[in-house]
C-alpha cells in the first residue's frame, strides 16, 4: 500500500465505494452480448435490455424504438447513478467527480458553439447536449461571436474558465477555430485533471496517472490520424497533444511529422505499452485501431478495480459505463441495418 | 432482276425484320440486365455508406455526429445534376439523359486554367484531384475540422451511391427506350 490510506478513507468515501462496486456488478457480461447480438429488431433488444438494471428506463418507451432512444435512455441511468454519487460525495471526492464530467461540458459548448454558427435553433441543440455536461447558463452561448465574447459573457464563471487562458482571440468563430478550441480546452483540462490527481497522492495518483497519460496518449494518436491530409501545421497539431503521458515529449515530436497511417504505427510500435495494440491491425489500415484502443482502455479501468481505497474506481466505473453504452449503440445500430455479421467489430466485452 | 431473284429478295425480307427483332430483344434484355446491376451496387454502397456513418459516430461520439451540427446557412449547392432532354439542341441523344456535376466550386476561374497544354493535362489533373480532396474536406467541416477517417470513408460510399443512382436513371431511360422500340416491333409484327 502507498500511505494509510486502508486507516481514513472509509470515514468520507467507504460508502461510495462500496455504491461503485455494486454499480460495477451490474454492468452487462458476455453473456448479455451474445443474447443482444442475436436480437433480430430494436423491441428484442429492449425485450433483453428489460431483464438488466436498464429495464425501467426502457420499459415506457413506445415502438417503433430508435437507436438513439436506446443511446439516451441507457445514458439517462449513467446520469442517475452519477447524481447520486455527487450528492452524497465530500471534498476531494466531489471535486473529483466534477472533473470527470468536464470533458462532456466541453463537447457541449462545442455543440452548441458550432450550431449556432449554422443558424440551428438553440433549444434544438440543447437537447443533443450530454446530460453530465450541462450547466446553468449553457443556453447563452449562443450569443458569442467570438472567443473573447464566449468567455467574457459565460464561460467565466464555469469550471472550464481555467482552461480559456490559451485560446482566447477576437477571431470570429468559424469551423476550424472551433475545433483548435475543442481540442485546446480538452488538452487544458486533463492537464488539470492530472496535477489534481497528482496532489492527492497515494493510489489514486497511481492509477489516475496511467489512466489520464493512456487518455492523452490515444488523444495524440487520434488527433494525429484525424489531420492527416487536412490544413493543420505540424506545430498547430504538436500545440493539440497533452504534456503528459508516455509519448511526451519524444513520441509527440515524431507524431507532429507523421503523414499517414504506417508512419504513426511506426512511431508507436517504439512504446511496448502500444506494441499490442498496433500489432492488431495489418498495414495502411485503421479500421479496427478504436476498438483496439478501447480493449486496452477497457483492460486498465477493470484492474483499477483489483486495489482499494482510491477514487479511481469512480473515473474507472464511469468510463466502463460510457464503454458499454457504445457497444449498446454498435450492436443496436447492427441489429437496425440489417448487418448483424459486423456486430464483432465494434464491440469490446467488459467481463 | 428475273423471277428467281425478285424471290430471295422477298424472302430475305422478313429474316431480316427477325433479325432486327432480335437485336432489339436483346438490347433491352442487356439494359434491364445493366439496370438490376446498378440497383444491387447502389444497394451495396448505402449499406456500406450507413454502416460507415454508424461507426464514425461509434468512433467520435454521437453527440458530435448528428443533425444538428448539420448548416442551415444558405449556400450553393456544391453538387448539382444537369438533364438535358431529346429537345435540347444541345443533346445528340433521342431519350432524357442526367449528368452529375460535382464538387462544382472546382470549377472557379481561380482553380482552373483556360489555356491547358498537353504536356500539362497531368498537372491539371492532380490539381483538380487536390481541389476535389479540398471540397469534400470542406463538405464534413459541419462536424469539425478533425473527423474520423471513417467518416471520410462514409463520405466516398455515400457519393459512390449519388453516381449509381445517376447510372440507374440514365440507365433506366435506354431500358424505357428500348422496350418501346420492341413493342413497336411486336405491335408492327402483329399487324
Amino acid at each position: 500500500m502507498y500511505g494509510f490510506e486502508a486507516m481514513t478513507f472509509n470515514v468520507h468515501s467507504g460508502y461510495l465505494e462500496a455504491i461503485v462496486r455494486g454499480y460495477r456488478s451490474g454492468l452487462l457480461t458476455a453473456a448479455d452480448y451474445n443474447n443482444l447480438c442475436q436480437c433480430e429488431t430494436l423491441d428484442d433488444i429492449k425485450m433483453h435490455l428489460s431483464a438488466t438494471e436498464y429495464g425501467p428506463y426502457l420499459q415506457n418507451e413506445p415502438s417503433p424504438l430508435h437507436t438513439t432512444t436506446i443511446v439516451e435512455k441507457c445514458t439517462l441511468k449513467l446520469v442517475d447513478e452519477y447524481k447520486h454519487m455527487l450528492c452524497q460525495a465530500t471534498e476531494p471526492l466531489s471535486t473529483f467527480l466534477e472533473y470527470i464530467t468536464y470533458g462532456h461540458m466541453i463537447d457541449n459548448v462545442v455543440l452548441i458553439v458550432t450550431g449556432t454558427l449554422h443558424e440551428r435553433d438553440v433549444q434544438e441543440l440543447l437537447e443533443k447536449c450530454h446530460p453530465l455536461g450541462m450547466f446553468d447558463s449553457i443556453a447563452t452561448l449562443a450569443v458569442a461571436q467570438n472567443m473573447r465574447e464566449l468567455y467574457r459573457l459565460v464561460l467565466v464563471d464555469t469550471p472550464l474558465a481555467p482552461y480559456f487562458s490559451e485560446c482566447i482571440t477576437s477571431e470570429d468563430l468559424d469551423d476550424m477555430n472551433i475545433e483548435i478550441m475543442r481540442n485546446t480546452l480538452y488538452k487544458a483540462y486533463l492537464e488539470d485533471f492530472y496535477r489534481f490527481c497528482k496532489k492527492l497522492g497515494g493510489a489514486t495518483a497511481e492509477i489516475m496517472s496511467d489512466l489520464l497519460s493512456f487518455e492523452a496518449d490515444r488523444r495524440a494518436v487520434n488527433i494525429t490520424i484525424n489531420s492527416i491530409g487536412t490544413e493543420l501545421t505540424r506545430e498547430d497539431r504538436k500545440n493539440l497533444y497533452s504534456s503528459f503521458g508516455l509519448l511526451y515529449p519524444y513520441g509527440h515530436e515524431e507524431l507532429a511529422a507523421c503523414e499517414d497511417i504506417d508512419q504513426v504505427r511506426a512511431v508507436m510500435e517504439k512504446y511496448p505499452p502500444y506494441q499490442s495494440i498496433f500489432s492488431k491491425l495489418s498495414y495502411g489500415e485503421s479500421q479496427m485501431l478504436d476498438k483496439a484502443f478501447y480493449e486496452e482502455e477497457v483492460k486498465r479501468l477493470c484492474l483499477s478495480f483489483e486495489q482499494q481505497f482510491h477514487f479511481g474506481v469512480f473515473f474507472a466505473y464511469m468510463r466502463l459505463k460510457e464503454q458499454e453504452i457504445r457497444n449498446l449503440m454498435w450492436i443496436s445500430e447492427c441489429v437496425a441495418q440489417n448487418q448483424k455479421s459486423r456486430v464483432h467489430d465494434s464491440v469490446v466485452f467488459i467481463f | 432482276m428475273t423471277m428467281e431473284q425478285q424471290q430471295r429478295e422477298e424472302e430475305k425480307k422478313p429474316q431480316t425484320s427477325e433479325n432486327d427483332k432480335d437485336e432489339k430483344v436483346v438490347q433491352f434484355l442487356d439494359s434491364l440486365n445493366d439496370y438490376l446491376t446498378l440497383m444491387d451496387s447502389l444497394s451495396s454502397a448505402l449499406r456500406q455508406g450507413w454502416l460507415e456513418l454508424a461507426s464514425a459516430r461509434h468512433s467520435m461520439g454521437s453527440w458530435r455526429i448528428n443533425s444538428a451540427t448539420l448548416d442551415h446557412k444558405f449556400h450553393s449547392a456544391s453538387t448539382t445534376l444537369q438533364l438535358s432532354s431529346p429537345d435540347d439542341s444541345n443533346s445528340n441523344t433521342n431519350q432524357p439523359h442526367f449528368t452529375l456535376r460535382k464538387w462544382e466550386s472546382c470549377d472557379d476561374e481561380d482553380f482552373q486554367s483556360k489555356e491547358v497544354k498537353l504536356d500539362e493535362d497531368e498537372v491539371q489533373k492532380n490539381s483538380d484531384d487536390v481541389q476535389v480532396q479540398k471540397e469534400r474536406s470542406k463538405s464534413l467541416l459541419v462536424f469539425g475540422a478533425l473527423v474520423s477517417p471513417k467518416l471520410r470513408d462514409a463520405q466516398l460510399s455515400f457519393e459512390t451511391a449519388l453516381e449509381t443512382l445517376v447510372d440507374i436513371a440514365n440507365r433506366r431511360s435506354v431500358m424505357l427506350s428500348a422496350y418501346d422500340h420492341v413493342r413497336e416491333e411486336i405491335l408492327g409484327t402483329k399487324q
